[in-house]
């Protein structure tokens, strides 16, 4: 667990900048500083929760608010379902703490480590997630108790850290030739999608959905090649 | 706090957990079918997905500073170690007007 809390510590920093990004938006709609730690630490969904509130500001429709910070969240079906093994050991009232804990960070951060060390497991997902959800909760409050007096932390590379990271974890995850074909049509098709205007999560859907189909025709021809 | 400001917040955690909920059974579901090569396929693929949806429509300079980043991470294979080339290329770029 402390491998996995310590290992997370320079995403989580990453975390804090968007954190405290949101915590501003969020007081500026008019949401108090407890309403943003609550929001932070029921949702647990830091995109999700972005879109959410400035749909929230736009419209104050809250349906539509919800929904469209919902749909960021489609991708957590395939994150926790391809989770099923790392959780195995655990009782099921702890697979739902931790299915709550569970974020984009942490989770890929455990499914990269685990690709190189099959030891990593549920204790390295859960360390990694109290720390995730800790500084995510924390620093969007205190986005919003301290207001609008400091630099735009963005500017200095912050913001571009989390692509790093996801591109540092999908060379873990890399498991050679037979990837390349899925993953370069994933890649391809968020691209376009995300440039025909289709919002980021729909587009990063469709590209995992996409490259599922270009897998199993790989794996189907490698089988009938055997 | 007003009336739709707990709305959206009750809502959206609800939605929330119901997805993650709806993954956990999905996951056991899929592990002990035909189908749990996909679960094998999908960690690549939604990491791939999500680089590319960071990527798109960015400047010409966080396409270089992203293949900094990927040329790190293909050598070193260290997470941390890429976040620090990355983000310093990316810094480095900036300044320099890309």
């Amino acid at each position: 667990m402390k491998h996995g809390a310590l290992t997370i510590l320079p995403l989580a920093a990453g975390a804090a900048v968007y954190g405290f990004a949101f915590g501003l938006l969020a007081a500026q709609v008019g949401f108090p500083w407890w309403g943003i730690a609550l929001m932070s630490g029921a949702v647990h969904a830091g995109s999700s929760q972005i879109v959410a509130v400035e749909q929230f500001a736009g419209t104050s429709a809250v349906i539509g608010a919800a929904l469209a910070g919902a749909a960021l969240n489609l991708r957590y079906l395939g994150i926790v379902a391809s989770l099923s093994e790392v959780l195995s050991v655990l009782s099921f009232r702890m697979k739902l703490l931790v299915i709550h804990i569970t974020g984009d960070e942490n989770w890929a951060l455990t499914m990269a480590e685990r690709a190189k060390n099959p030891e990593i497991g549920a204790p390295f997902l859960i360390g990694s997630g109290l720390v995730m959800i800790s500084v995510w909760t924390s620093s969007t409050t205190l986005g919003a108790l301290v207001g609008a007096n400091l630099p735009n932390l963005e500017q200095f590379g912050l913001g571009f850290a989390f692509t790093a990271a996801f591109i540092a974890m999908a060379r873990g995850l890399w498991r050679g030739a037979s990837n390349l074909l899925p993953w370069s049509v994933s890649f391809v098709i968020t691209i376009y999608a995300v440039t025909l205007g289709v919002p980021k999560a729909y587009a990063i859907i469709a590209g995992a959905v996409c490259g599922l189909v270009a897998a199993h025709i790989v794996r189907t021809r490698r089988r009938v090649a055997l | 706090m007003s009336f739709p400001f707990w709305m959206l917040i009750v809502v959206l955690a609800v939605a929330a957990f119901s997805i993650r909920v709806l993954g956990l059974f999905a996951g056991d579901t899929i592990r002990s079918s035909r189908f749990s090569w996909v679960l094998d396929e999908l960690p690549g693929l939604i990491v791939v997905s999500l680089v590319a949806s960071s990527l798109a429509g960015q400047s010409i300079g966080v396409w270089l500073a992203a293949s900094a980043a990927l040329v790190t991470a293909y050598f070193a294979n260290h997470v941390i170690l890429t976040m620090c080339v990355g983000v310093a290329a990316y810094g480095g770029l900036v300044w320099v007007g890309l």
